[in-house]
């Protein structure tokens, strides 16, 4: 009979407990409190029901569920939420993490084959935790001659700035992390810093198969951003905004593509372009240059990427959606937040229990960010397929089709557009508003 | 606030540019040129006009330095630079950017435009696209035809009619 501890004594476990906490209490009456303090001291506490919301208030409303509401809700419109969960990273990073996994099995799906089956019984649903901890749990090597400082930074920079990205994006009236007049440029000022990170960390990771396909990325996607960028100019000369909540509430009654199907055909593709993916994996071909730019990444190091990479996709989408098929727009099918529970409270047997601050979000809102999903599930399903069906195009293909093809027919979605203004039917004091 | 953010933006805008001329590794001075080009663009949001600071961003920072970058990792070194560096040449070089500075500053100074005003509203693009179309009309047209003729004259160059390539997919 073997035994996990041998030298185990209860005494010396408890023993060992008690002197934690009293360390762990000592700590922070000397450290924590004072800090606790001083960080009071600078924050403005907000004002919820005329009461001043100061820390002891507040634990005092938590204790009672029925007052926590008003809380939540006050949390629920500061800043500090929308960038960590709701229209910023956590929301994007829950819609990246599924679609690795649906990405996997709708690929599978395509090909005849089962994907990801053992891992959590039911077709594998568990396959992509497994991933993430294997990822988190495996060594991260840097090659012994790279350029440490780029490497480090490689990943991180490039989550930020899918990050920054997936903060332009409005989900639904009024919830959206940053909101400039210029969104629009925004979104291209954020897009031109991709292939600057693709060739530093290629080039700090001082490997053949990562340069070249840092190379293959720089080339690529400074050829698709000015079809990209042409492409949608189609859509702020008809919505004559380039704030991207503006552009969302012009498509109220139609969408863009409706007028503009070039310009949206085009965007696409750069879209597919940029994001690195089939037909125009160039990058990291795997069968050719090992893993392209990604090569010497190991570890959580590689798995920011993905999360970047999957963090870029959905704001692509987001960004298609958004542009082109109509935003948070679409017929209200959400229910309304029952009167009753507003105004009677919900009564169980004897016991009756009112909750002031009912609707939790309103009804807006939530109808809003159920067009949205949809119709970005919708695209990133459009952009998963090609990599189902496609073949790998060679370089010279595609950057022919870049710069010949697709600016020609981003110039011809143009002069559509001003087409369209200038026959005083669409665009700002036109007949279809 | 304003205050403490000029303060960083010029110290980093200012320190990277010294670190852009002066660092030996060539990769790490046009990383060193993307931080100033940054901090440019962030005065530009300082001074309310966020529409200049996103094409600052995107133009330099997204194009420009990614051309420098290219050309440094493509070319060798000997190619792009040969080494001229005594100390004379350094003293006369930053007693001339001194002198340049000393100019401008007092023009500068002398001009009236002594406080810088951040808190009002931001300057629209629609009145900036208005503005182009009106009165700077003429600058805009001569701009244009610069561009179409010196992008004319850059794919003349490229152009190389001894290479016949039989792999191309066309």
């Amino acid at each position: 009979m073997s035994t996990i501890a041998p030298q185990f004594r209860l005494s010396r476990f408890i023993g060992s407990l008690f002197d934690l906490i009293f360390w762990v209490i000592l700590i922070f009456s000397l450290v924590g409190l004072p800090i606790v303090f001083i960080v009071l001291f600078y924050i403005k506490l907000p004002v919820i029901n005329n009461q001043l919301m100061t820390p002891y208030l507040a634990m005092t409303w938590m204790a009672d569920p029925s007052r926590t509401l008003p809380i939540v809700k006050n949390f629920m419109h500061t800043t500090i939420f929308k960038v960590m969960a709701f229209p910023g990273f956590g929301f994007a990073a829950l819609l990246a993490a599924a679609t690795i996994f649906v990405e996997r099995k709708f690929l599978a799906k395509i090909q005849l084959r089962v994907g990801p089956l053992y891992c959590g019984k039911i077709e594998g649903i568990l396959q992509l935790m497994g991933d993430g901890f294997k990822l988190m749990s495996k060594e991260i090597i840097i090659p012994a001659k790279a350029d440490k400082p780029i490497f480090w930074l490689g990943p991180l920079l490039f989550v930020g700035a899918a990050g920054a990205f997936v903060s332009l994006i409005p989900v639904a009236p009024g919830w959206v992390v940053a909101n400039p007049n210029v969104g629009l440029l925004a979104v291209f000022a954020v897009i031109g810093f991709f292939p600057i990170i693709a060739v530093l960390t290629a080039w700090a990771a001082n490997s053949k198969w990562t340069f070249i396909g840092g190379l293959r990325a720089l080339h690529q996607m400074v050829a698709f951003e000015i079809p990209l960028i042409l492409s949608l100019l189609g859509v702020v000369i008809l919505s004559g905004s380039l704030n991207l909540s503006h552009i969302v509430e012009s498509q109220e009654h139609f969408w863009w593509i409706a007028f503009l199907p070039i310009g949206a055909i085009v965007f696409f593709i750069t879209i597919l372009a940029e994001l690195e993916r089939v037909p125009f994996d160039l990058p990291e071909a795997e069968s050719e240059i090992v893993a392209g730019w990604l090569t010497e990444f190991s570890g959580m190091m590689y798995g920011l990427i993905q999360l970047g990479t999957y963090l870029k996709l959905y704001a692509f989408a987001g960004l298609f959606v958004v542009l082109f098929l109509g935003g948070w727009n679409g017929p209200m099918v959400w229910p309304p937040f029952p009167q009753d529970i507003i105004t009677q409270g919900i009564t169980i047997g004897p016991v009756t229990a009112k909750f002031p601050g009912l609707p939790l979000f309103d009804q807006e809102m939530l109808n809003g960010t159920l067009w949205f999903v949809i119709k970005t599930v919708g695209v990133i399903l459009l952009i998963l397929l090609p990599r189902g069906v496609f073949p790998r195009v060679r370089i010279d293909m595609i950057l022919h089709t870049g710069w010949y093809k697709l600016i020609g027919l981003a110039f011809i979605n143009i002069f559509i557009a001003l087409g369209l203004l200038y026959a005083g039917v669409l665009g700002p004091g036109g007949l279809l508003q | 606030m304003v205050d403490a953010v000029f303060l960083a933006l010029s110290v980093l805008t200012i320190g990277s540019a010294i670190a852009a001329l002066e660092i030996r590794s060539l990769i790490y001075g046009s990383i060193a040129l993307m931080l100033a080009l940054s901090g440019v663009a962030g005065f530009f949001l300082l001074l309310d006009a966020p529409f200049v600071a996103m094409f600052q961003l995107s133009v330099y920072v997204g194009s420009i330095a990614v051309l420098i970058l290219f050309t440094v990792m493509l070319v060798r070194r000997e190619l792009i630079f040969n080494k001229v560096e005594d100390k004379r040449r350094r003293y006369a070089g930053i007693a001339l950017m001194i002198v340049i500075m000393l100019g401008i500053g007092t023009i500068i100074i002398g001009s009236g435009l002594k406080t810088m005003d951040t808190n009002s509203a931001e300057v629209d693009y629609k009145k900036i696209g208005e503005d182009f179309l009106t009165y700077y009309s003429p600058a805009l047209i001569v701009m244009a035809l610069i561009l179409a003729s010196s992008i004319i004259g850059a794919m003349t160059l490229a152009r190389r009619e001894d290479v016949i390539d039989g792999q191309r997919a066309d």
